[in-house]
């Protein structure tokens, strides 16, 4: 390089271009380091819960025997599967999850309409979704699940607990969900409705074939989000008497004077929430690294 | 610069539009006859892409009339839908559907409104594609398409309509310069196989060698409408003069 003209260094001073703190360990040391630090952290977990001072939680959270018989049940006992009730938990979202995701799409599309003749029923969106976001699920399904069947009307009083339960889960989720998908379609550009419009689209195949596909993929993490919560709130359905999971734990609880139960069933949700949740952090993760590089 | 034009396509008398208290068109009168040309040039915020957007109605005008094919736009029966299978746009920003393969933007029209089969779509898809020499682009992404690329795709979207008028809205000025010439490429091929367009541009060479007609707008008005020659070479208007002056440099 020759030097002419002004020089663009003016000053010759050395630079530093070292860390300050020690420098990260990478590749083989860094494996070595995390496995240490890793069994370090699982012994010192081991010791804990294997202490003899750890021996009254062991017993009352961890004993395998009471897991078992909190998992499989004893009818001789009066002791209900936790196993069994965690089939209706699992079913009970699904149908929910389905139920939800339709009507909170018609709750989000009223509510981003707007014509004059919908006005009042915009108003009762907005209303609802105040609503049911903001009273607790528990509550409402106290006054949902013995309210109504306390009210001796025809046919809709005489449904089973968990049809109630059903109604009260898609009710108070779809107000979340139709928030959810109301960002994801107002995060669609205008010019990509208008583009939609100008190829003779009309707003319901706009809506349908533009907008929508686009909103879902822009919010598709929180979606996810919501339906690991609302297979865990179906837990909350126990309050009605409904034999699921958590209810069934209860009784062997109560009977057995031991918290096993809760345990094993705790670990049922977590091998639905965990494998939903990292699903979802991949998507993110995924969806990151799209628009990092440049997409949309 | 001398061709067959046929019957008029769009007719526009007066035309006012207002947003809020400001008036942005301010009486444009213009006619289109089939085949025609017209570019309509001017600074901007002089009311170029509001008038194209009048023409398909993705805007209501307050005064005067537009009438595509002998029918009244502002007509309570007509159907907004009808009108822009007929009238294609093509936007500055192309905005393309980014979830949908290059094949399934050009098809989405066709199939959902025109009702063709997939299979009849796809094959004159394919052929438009072809055309503009990007049919080996079908299944790619939006996102994995230059500018000019992407805009050609776009154009290609509205042709799939089989439009009878093609309204181009700056359709260069987000490109980088050396994509703008494929784009002015193809719109020149159109012109040439006889499409009816009204073009708002900033492109005045383009303009000269591709319009019939070019409208110079200022405020809200057609200050000034003759062939190419008469607007561009011998303006008879001094801010004419003053706009290109401007727009040379
Ligand atoms: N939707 C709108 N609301 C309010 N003002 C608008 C809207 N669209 C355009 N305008 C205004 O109308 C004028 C003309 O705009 P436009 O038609 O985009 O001009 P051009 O395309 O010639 O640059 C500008 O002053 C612009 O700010
Ligand atoms: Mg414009």
């Amino acid at each position: 390089m020759t030097q002419s003209g002004p020089s663009l260094s003016a000053t010759e001073e050395p630079i530093n271009l070292y860390a300050s703190s020690r420098p990260r360990l990478r590749g083989r040391s860094g494996t070595i380091a995390s496995a240490i630090s890793t069994t370090v952290v699982i012994a010192l977990l081991v010791i804990l819960i294997a202490s003899p001072s750890a021996k009254p939680f062991r017993e009352g959270f961890l004993n395998p025997h009471q897991m078992w018989l909190a998992f499989a049940g004893d009818p001789m006992k009066g002791i209900l599967s936790v196993g069994k009730g965690f089939l209706l938990n699992i079913w009970l979202s699904l149908i929910c999850e389905v139920l939800v995701l339709v009507f909170a799409l018609a709750i989000a599309t009223l509510r981003l309409t707007s014509g004059p003749v919908l006005l009042p029923f915009r108003g009762i969106a907005i209303a609802y979704t105040d609503f049911a976001r903001g009273v607790p699920v528990i509550l409402v399904m106290l006054w949902i699940g013995f309210g109504v069947p306390a009210m001796n009307i025809p046919v809709i009083s005489t449904q089973s607990p968990v049809v109630y339960a059903g109604f009260v889960l898609t009710f108070s989720y779809s107000a979340y969900v139709a928030e959810v998908y109301r960002a994801g379609m107002l995060s669609v550009p205008r010019a990509q409705v208008q583009a939609a419009r100008s190829i003779g689209l009309s707003s319901r195949t706009t809506l349908r074939r533009v907008v929508l596909p686009q909103a879902v993929r822009n919010v598709l993490p929180a979606l996810l989000n919501d339906f690991a919560s609302l297979q865990k709130d179906t837990a909350i359905v126990s309050v009605l008497g409904v034999t699921e999971a958590t209810h069934a734990a209860q009784i062997a609880a109560g009977v057995e004077f031991n918290y096993s139960g809760y345990t094993i069933a705790s670990l049922l949700f977590l091998a639905v929430t965990v494998p939903l949740t990292r699903y979802t952090d991949r998507i993110m993760a995924k969806d990151r690294n799209r628009r990092l590089a440049g997409g949309l | 610069m001398s061709k067959e034009l046929g019957s008029t396509i769009l007719k526009a008398d007066r035309v006012h539009k207002s947003f809020g208290d400001l008036e942005v068109l301010r009486g444009i009168s213009l006619d289109l006859a089939a085949h025609q040309v017209t570019c309509l040039i001017g600074s901007s915020g002089s009311g170029k892409s509001t008038f194209l957007r009048c023409c398909n109605l993705l805007e209501r005008i307050d005064g005067g009339t537009i009438e595509l094919l002998n029918h009244d736009l502002a007509d309570e029966q007509i159907d907004e839908n009808a009108v822009r299978r007929h009238v294609g746009m093509v936007f500055q920003s192309y905005n393309l559907f980014p979830h949908l393969s290059v094949l399934d933007n050009v098809t989405l029209g066709p199939r959902r409104v025109l009702k063709q089969s997939k299979s009849e779509a796809e094959a004159h898809a394919t052929e438009l594609l072809a055309r503009i020499g990007l049919d080996a682009k079908a299944n790619e992404f939006p996102d994995r398409l230059s500018g000019g690329q992407q805009q050609r795709v776009a154009i290609a979207r509205s042709l799939a309509m089989n439009p009878r008028l093609l309204l181009l809205d700056e359709v260069t000025s987000a490109l980088d310069p050396e994509l703008v010439g494929e784009v002015l490429d193809l719109i020149g091929d159109l012109a040439a196989q006889g499409m009816t367009m009204l073009i708002a541009t900033h492109e005045m060479g383009f303009a000269r060698q591709v319009a019939d007609t070019i409208c110079y707008l200022e405020d809200g008005l057609i200050v000034e409408q003759g062939s190419p020659a008469q607007v561009l070479d011998n303006p008879s208007h001094a801010s004419t003069q003053r706009f290109l002056n401007r727009s040379m440099d």
